[in-house]
């Protein structure tokens, strides 16, 4: 049985505590650690700098490494110029495109202006790490039904899993057992979009076209292939093009436009 | 009668771990990650009452999660079940007194629970197996379960034997003798 009542009790104490501060700095943003950053390098630094002065006298390889050093930087600053410069070209590229679907933007506008929308609150979030469904407040009783799509300000959430009398549950597009067919919004390139189990509001794009020329940045809508959903829903932008062996294997990393997070009213277009 | 008050217990826990999860754990989380208190729960009922009542809360209170948010009904059921009946495997070759045994039983049941539950997913909605995603969460999940046992073992010592003596009665003392 549970003796030791004093040290049991001081052993909860402590395990909440160091739960806390766990809790606490595995939630803190990197950048709000600049300040021990800062006094970290201002200590390690000066004795950095010293001991590799001491190691080029003594080797005196001070001239050949101070050469090197500026080569580097150089090379640095050509390769990231080139690569702006052929990110530049390739957006020249895309501009011409863009400006096609630009008239296509333009009739969508109209379009979502003719859908009928319910708004809700989310009222439930999955309580598991593997999934990412949430529970919104309107259901049967409100003229939901199964497969209805579900937005927010910024784009697509996801659609109706399940509907009861009060509530409907929604299957995120982040979700991983999700899966949406999607289009670049310049490029016109289909791919698949499929929701991961790592991060909150990832998403990965795969079956992407052999010829395709997708580049970070670029937007990504709803083709409406499949009938799931309307086409022209927002869903994110490019942040990561992945090539892998074969030029099949590209994967894209989506960031979707929706913060699912912090999302707390949603419209479910009815109609 | 007593039984009866254990079972309303039981479901009250529930309940209030189910509002834990959705409220406070959400954001309570190391490195994004939440915890499973129900796999607790599970290995508390499968350690203290027996595998007939580890396998009927575990269906009927996996059937509930389902419900209430899952992808699809079962899923929790079958795998809440099946941690039931290996925690009551634990009970009959562990010694439920040491905390650090309950700690282990705890992070082995996290992940059988959360292995078999991801794997029944990918079968049934073919869902892209993202191993090393899976095991960085599943690590933390674990660990966080373990502390959290921590905290939560001296109730289930103050209570446990009592309600394993109301399920078990005679049988606690063949186990010994």
């Amino acid at each position: 049985m549970y003796n030791r009542k004093g040290n049991g009790i001081l052993g909860i104490i402590i395990t909440i505590i160091i739960l806390i501060v766990l809790v606490i700095v595995t939630n803190m943003e990197t950048s709000k650690l600049y300040n021990a950053q800062n006094i970290i390098s201002k200590v390690v630094l000066p004795v950095q700098n010293g001991i590799t002065y001491l190691k080029n006298k003594i080797s005196k390889n001070n001239a050949f490494f101070a050469d090197l050093d500026s080569l580097r930087q150089e090379n640095q600053t050509l390769k990231d110029e080139n690569s702006k410069l052929e990110q530049q070209l390739r957006e020249l590229e895309v501009i011409k495109a863009e400006n096609e679907t630009l008239k296509q933007y333009q009739a969508l506008a109209e379009k979502y202006q003719n859908y009928k929308t319910m708004p809700a609150y989310v009222i439930n979030r999955d309580i598991s790490n593997y999934s990412k469904t949430i529970v919104i407040n309107v259901g049967k009783d409100d003229g939901i039904k199964e497969n209805m799509t579900v937005i927010a300000d910024e784009g697509l959430v996801g659609y109706i899993l399940s509907v009861t009398s009060n509530t409907a549950k929604v299957q995120t597009i982040i979700d991983s057992a999700s899966a949406t067919s999607c289009i670049t919004s310049s490029t016109r390139d289909l791919m698949v979009c499929k929701g991961t189990i790592d991060g909150t509001s990832t998403l990965k794009a795969s079956y992407i076209s052999i010829d395709s020329n997708i580049i970070e940045g670029d937007s990504v809508e709803t083709s409406g292939m499949g009938g799931l959903y309307p086409k022209g829903m927002h869903i994110g932008r490019v942040t990561k093009v992945t090539e892998g062996k074969n030029k099949i294997d590209t994967t894209l990393e989506i960031q979707s436009a929706v913060n699912f997070d912090k999302l707390e009213t949603v419209l479910i277009i009815t109609n | 009668m007593k039984k009866i008050f254990i079972n309303i217990i039981i479901v009250i826990s529930f309940i209030f771990i189910y509002l834990l999860q959705a409220n406070f754990f959400t954001w309570f989380k190391i490195a994004g990650v939440m915890p499973n208190l129900f796999i607790i729960l599970m290995l508390y009922i499968g350690l203290f009452m027996g595998r007939t009542s580890a396998i009927t809360y575990g269906i009927i209170l996996g059937m509930l999660v389902d419900i209430f948010i899952g992808r699809r009904l079962g899923i929790s059921s079958i795998m809440l079940a099946v941690i039931g009946l290996i925690a009551n495997l634990f009970d009959k070759n562990f010694s439920k007194d040491n905390r650090i045994t309950v700690m282990a039983m705890v992070g082995i049941c996290t992940i059988i629970y959360e292995a078999g539950a991801y794997l029944l997913s990918s079968l049934i909605l073919d869902i892209n197996l993202e191993i090393f995603a899976f095991i960085k969460i599943l690590t933390v999940e674990a660990l966080y379960n373990v502390i959290l046992t921590i905290i939560i073992y001296p109730i289930m010592q103050l209570t446990g034997y009592d309600v394993e003596e109301e399920y078990k009665g005679s049988k606690i003392l063949t186990k010994y003798f």
